[in-house]
């Protein structure tokens, strides 16, 4: 009779064991596949500038210096290497593609252009897209960090070493505290 | 675990059974009568066991029949019942609908591919549509489409793809497609038909079918509409976009009328507006799909601090507002015969053929006078009128200057315009989107909203009078560019008197020179034609 519990016992372990080792895994494959997804958004980004920087080189003579801005953080997004690189990059490459979308407001004939509000289309859209895949990761990981962290899953993700990933931080500037305006006018 | 929708379990699957329970129960009782003949007809009175499971059987079968064939293509029958079609990759607005799609997708995680598909109709509505198959389907009107701000756009896709992505779509597509959609279908045909007076057998059917499908209400809960707001907020982390949104819908028509009353429950809001549906309680609560609007707003205001004035002092002041004409700079320019002429806005400058970079421009007396060249709008206007896109010639030919007419592009959808009269060719399909994005900016050109007066105002007249007269309006004069048949020429609508010529075979229509224009204007700015006593008939 003794003998039956503690096979029961056993087996219970065993299956709890495997459920939790399994969903640990596949938590963390979520994770990875939404640091994929980040990817495939920056690199369809770094694709799609060089057309617009193209259609609007000719109508945007005096801002040659914002173009160069964007031509150059571009090339350095796509050249950097490491992933803290990467990610100034990529926050440099934000920051002087919206410069760019402001000064563009200001060109009416752009405005009218078919061919380039086709692309600030597909291109705001990549950023909003850059942004969800962000948010997506950061909540997955907040998840898959909890999953690992709390007891009794601590126990089989110390054992079978599952590392916590990093969160995905924002821009420095989106970090900076708002300034708040505390005259009366409105 | 609260529900996050990251991974959304299939956990309310047990309630589309209770569904199946539900048409099990009606048929049965439906089939009682059945039973009752059956025994007298055939059978001696002691033995009533054979029978009964007949009934029984009968009804299983005739229930499993209904729920399969309304559960298993749902989707598809939904769509065609309101004539949804896929975005048009050549539409600039269908394309942000597309690229907002595939966002939302995103944040989901790529759980669930959801096909977006688009109304053809003015109103304001969204709704989402799952079936058995595993097809889900968010569907938008064009109205609501053209009045949305990118923002709430992606709040109310988020929103219908919480729906899809909770299952809870699941479940109320079942349900309202068990009998909704047959109901819908015969209600559209009691309409087509036009009998109001007598009520065809049909008629009376489908609005039976239709007392069923308010039964079913009951098993919709309305907090589902609570859930699918607070998920949306979360994918885009904006609630105010969402509340104007639901703003806007609360002060639109949403579609009353088109979108058949057996598909409400799908929708974002009710399109019937009802007094249940606006109140709380009990009552409310079992018999009413959507939860008041007001409330709804309230929440979503509140997570941003926000109340719900300040939506609606902007919103007054478009109702109310008087016709805006932007202030855009006006200027003169020299003719090749040395004479000023003007004042021209930039859009008209750039229709004068005499216009050149080396042509002399002022802004009026008494400020400088300088190139074309040396000013920046006028500059990049003339450049891109030389360097210009491609133009890419359309298969027809003007039906005025039989010159082909070149493909533009006109509040984002595709027109086919003649370089030589200006006259515009506008497909059936495209020209209800044009007409639902035209109240997006108050603004039109003095001489545009001035002409289209003078000239409403005069086919009032001449309309009326051909009215009293019986004289018949209409006078083939152009051919389709497409099918070469004679056009027939008539006013847009009986409110907004602007002569258009279209084609009854192929759709197409025919504006004149600036006469798409001023009929935007006039829906823009309501303008009507001036109320005028008529004198005696000639």
């Amino acid at each position: 009779m003794i003998g039956w519990i503690i096979l029961g016992v056993c087996v219970l372990v065993l299956a709890w064991f495997i459920m939790t080792y399994n969903s640990l895994v596949s938590t963390r494959n979520d994770v990875q596949n939404a640091w994929k997804q980040i990817d495939v958004q920056l690199k369809r980004r770094h694709d799609l500038i060089p057309g617009l920087v193209q259609a609007v080189k000719g109508a945007l003579e005096f801002e040659q210096d914002t173009l160069e801005k964007v031509i150059s953080a571009r090339a350095k997004a796509v050249s950097a290497g490491t992933t803290a690189g990467k990610a100034e990059a990529e926050n440099m490459l934000t920051q002087s593609l919206g410069r760019l979308f402001a000064v563009m407001e200001n060109y009416p004939v752009l405005q009218s252009n078919q061919n380039v509000l086709k692309l600030q289309e597909e291109l705001t859209s990549t950023e909003n897209r850059l942004s969800f895949a962000r948010q997506l990761y950061n909540d997955l990981v907040a998840n898959y960090r909890t999953r690992i962290q709390i007891f009794p899953d601590n126990i089989i993700s110390g054992l079978f070493n599952f590392q916590a990933e990093d969160y995905f931080s924002a821009a420095d500037e989106d970090k900076a505290a708002p300034i708040v305006n505390l005259s009366l006018k409105r | 675990m609260p529900l996050t929708f990251i991974d959304i379990e299939r956990q309310k699957s047990w309630r589309i059974s209770i569904l199946f329970l539900f048409l099990l129960f009606i048929y049965l009782i439906a089939l009682a009568p059945l039973l009752g003949v059956f025994i007298h007809a055939y059978l001696p009175p002691r033995s009533s066991l054979p029978p009964l499971a007949a009934w029984g059987m009968l009804s299983l079968v005739a229930a499993g029949l209904h729920f399969g064939v309304s559960a298993y293509d749902t989707v598809n029958t939904v769509v065609r019942g309101l004539d949804a079609m896929p975005p048009d990759p050549e539409d600039a607005v269908h394309m942000m609908f597309m690229n907002i799609l595939q966002e939302v997708h995103i944040v989901t995680g790529n759980k669930r591919t959801m096909k977006g598909m688009v109304i053809p109709s003015f109103s304001l509505n969204a709704l989402a549509v799952a079936d058995l198959q595993g097809n889900a389907v968010i569907a938008i009107t064009e109205g609501l489409l053209s009045r949305l701000t990118r923002p709430q756009l992606e709040a109310v896709i988020a929103h219908e793809a919480h729906h899809i992505l909770s299952n809870d779509c699941l479940e109320t597509t079942i349900a309202a497609s068990l009998f909704g959609t047959c109901s819908s279908a015969m209600e559209k045909l009691g309409h087509a038909s036009g009998e109001r007076t007598v009520r065809s057998p049909m008629h009376i059917l489908g609005l039976s079918l239709l007392q069923l499908s308010f039964l079913l209400n009951m098993f919709v809960s309305r907090e589902r509409e609570y859930r699918a707001d607070a998920a949306s907020v979360r994918m885009t982390r904006n609630p105010i976009a969402l509340a104007e949104a639901l703003h806007l819908l609360s002060r639109s028509w949403r579609g009353a009328g088109f979108i058949g009353s057996g598909y409400e429950m799908l929708c974002i809001v009710n399109p019937q507006i009802t007094a249940l549906d606006e109140t709380d309680g009990f009552w409310a609560d079992v018999f009413s799909t959507h939860p008041p609007l007001a409330k709804r707003i309230d929440i979503l205001l509140s997570m941003a601090h926000r109340n719900i004035a300040e939506l609606e002092a902007p919103a007054e002041e478009t109702a109310h507002g008087e016709i805006r004409v932007p202030a855009s700079p006006l200027f003169y320019a020299m003719n090749p015969q040395q004479q000023w002429q003007g004042p021209f806005t930039l859009s008209e400058l750039a229709g004068l053929s005499w216009l050149s970079p080396l042509t002399w421009i002022t802004e009026g007396v008494g400020k400088l006078v300088h190139r074309a060249a040396q000013e920046p709008s006028v500059n990049a206007m003339i450049f891109a009128r030389y360097s210009g896109q491609k133009q890419i010639v359309s298969t027809f030919s003007c039906p005025t200057c039989s010159q082909p007419l070149v493909r533009e592009s006109y509040e984002g959808t595709q027109i086919h315009q003649c370089r030589f009269c200006s006259g515009i060719l506008v497909d059936s399909v495209k020209l209800p989107r044009i007409i639902a994005r035209t109240g997006k900016e108050r603004s039109c050109s003095e001489r545009i909203s001035s002409r289209a007066r003078s000239i409403i105002n005069l086919n009032q007249l001449g309309h009326a009078y051909r009215k009293r007269s019986d004289d018949s309006p209409v006078r083939n004069l152009q051919h389709c560019p497409h099918c070469h048949n004679p056009m027939s020429r008539g006013f847009y609508s009986q409110v907004y008197l602007i002569e258009v010529d279209s084609c009854s075979f192929c759709g197409l229509t025919w504006f004149d020179k600036d006469e798409l224009e001023m009929l935007q204007c006039l829906i823009r700015n309501r303008i009507t034609p001036d109320v005028v006593a008529l004198g005696p008939v000639r």
